[in-house]
């Protein structure tokens, strides 16, 4: 270990050589290596975790750079943990750098974070959150809880004890996800960038902290910030009950995570050629589903407006078409209001979602 | 009874910040029916609630003053 490159954190006080080599001996798992991902792992590595493995299939777009700032222009298209690595070693040559540019599943989360101390979760859905709490807690794998919305994000650590409480899971808060659509993401709803890079440096520190056992972590706390403010409300966790989480590699393989690609579903999610063919299919209403505000804004004799706030109004009445084409920003929400109508019309209708959307498939809107 | 309202996320879209003058709110279960028929909204998402920053795990009884703050998950990143 090369004492001057850490020389800074060394000689602070309550910190000092062994909690450098705690650091050093740790290793930490960061899975989405996102808005919350990138700021954590470059901390985590500059301070000197010696072993950070990143999860994430993803490849790097352009509307990921105002907060994924690992990145650069010349990144767009390559896989962000291949990009990550590579960055973070060229920051800091003496760590170990692990690649994941794989998707977790039921079928492969146990056996990769088995393989760490510490979980952080910067994930973007629902589906991955409530994956890797459970697989986190089957395994007692501290886990670092980072979330963000709009101008605020959550920070927790969950199955680390404190003296009053054994460890807590985020089933303790939100014992099932939400419904579809119930609440929107980033890639829906918007993020200014430097949220994330607040929450993610935060749950870097976290990490830190608990690695090297200084300070008062957020143990069985939740901790509530809000950019606008600047404010911090922090709460308390207990155990809950009435909820199921799973007790046995057996139980756990046989939860249900609701992965839309593969489950059950009575809607159709098409391509672009595919929406084209449809707008020549007599009795079609084609949707949009984003609200009035948004753009790029479509042509409203060929796309019907019902923003997902007036779904539920819209749901109530009757239109004569057999089918209908869902279409929205990124293909999530137009996936919500296609299982609306589905479970009113079941087989009545053929209910279509454009998948991906329209920042997917924008030349196809700009022809028409 | 006094009772401090604090709100997260899409839920301080529609419930502020405030205080409140209320009687007959004798514990959270009934803080909760409360909350949902003045705010309709609530009903059909997730929430959890903090009874002076402690989560409310089952229903507990609310003394004067008391804070009770309303939040939802996040999941962006």
């Amino acid at each position: 270990m090369s004492a001057e490159r850490y020389n800074r954190q060394i000689i602070l006080k309550g910190f000092g050589e062994e909690a450098q080599q705690q650091l050093l001996r740790a290793k930490v798992l960061v899975i989405g290596a996102g808005g919350l991902g990138c700021p954590a792992l470059q901390y985590l590595a500059a301070a000197g975790i010696g072993h950070i493995g990143i999860v994430d299939d993803d490849t790097i777009s352009l509307s990921n750079l105002h907060r994924q700032v690992l990145f650069t222009t010349a990144d767009i298209g390559k896989l962000k943990v291949e990009v990550a690595a590579k960055r973070l070693q060229e920051m800091n040559t003496q760590i170990g750098i692990i690649r994941h540019p794989i998707r977790l599943q039921q079928s492969n989360i146990l056996d990769i974070i088995s393989r760490y101390d510490y979980i952080l979760d910067g994930t973007d859905n629902f589906e991955s959150r409530y994956l890797i709490n459970d697989a986190s807690a089957l395994l007692n794998k501290p886990l670092i809880f980072a979330a963000v919305a709009g101008f605020e994000g959550q920070l927790a650590i969950f199955n680390v004890p404190d003296h009053l409480t054994p460890g807590t899971n985020y089933r303790d808060l939100f014992p099932v996800p939400p419904d579809k659509g119930e609440v929107p993401n980033c890639a829906e709803n918007g993020v200014i960038g430097v949220l994330p890079g607040i929450i993610g440096s935060m749950a870097a520190a976290e990490i830190i902290k608990l690695v090297a056992k200084i300070g008062q972590s957020l143990s069985n706390k939740i901790l509530n910030y809000n950019l606008l403010t600047q404010e911090q409300y922090t709460i308390n966790i207990s155990n809950g009950s009435g909820y199921t989480l799973p007790k046995t590699v057996d139980e756990f393989l046989n939860m249900d995570y609701q992965d839309t690609s593969e489950g059950p579903q009575g809607y159709i999610e098409i391509d672009a050629s595919e929406l084209a063919k449809m707008q020549q299919v007599e009795s079609t209403i084609l949707i949009d589903v984003r609200e009035r505000h948004e753009v790029p804004v479509l042509d409203k004799q060929i796309y019907t407006q019902v923003p997902m706030s007036e779904f539920s109004a819209f749901l109530s009445k009757e239109f004569y078409q057999k089918h209908v084409v869902l279409i929205c920003q990124h293909g999530i929400r137009s996936v919500a209001a296609a299982e609306a109508l589905q479970e009113k019309y079941g087989a009545a209708k053929k209910i279509y979602s454009l998948k991906g959307g329209i920042v997917k498939w924008r030349g196809h809107f700009l022809r028409s | 009874m006094e009772i401090e309202i604090i709100s997260f996320g899409q839920i301080s879209e529609f419930i502020n910040h405030q205080k409140i003058e209320i009687d007959g709110i004798a514990d959270t279960d009934a803080f909760k029916q409360h909350l949902e028929d003045r705010f309709p909204a609530l009903k059909g998402i997730k929430y959890k609630l903090a009874l002076n920053k402690n989560i409310v795990q089952e229903n507990t009884e609310i003394k004067n003053p008391a804070t009770i703050a309303v939040m939802p998950p996040f999941s962006g990143g």
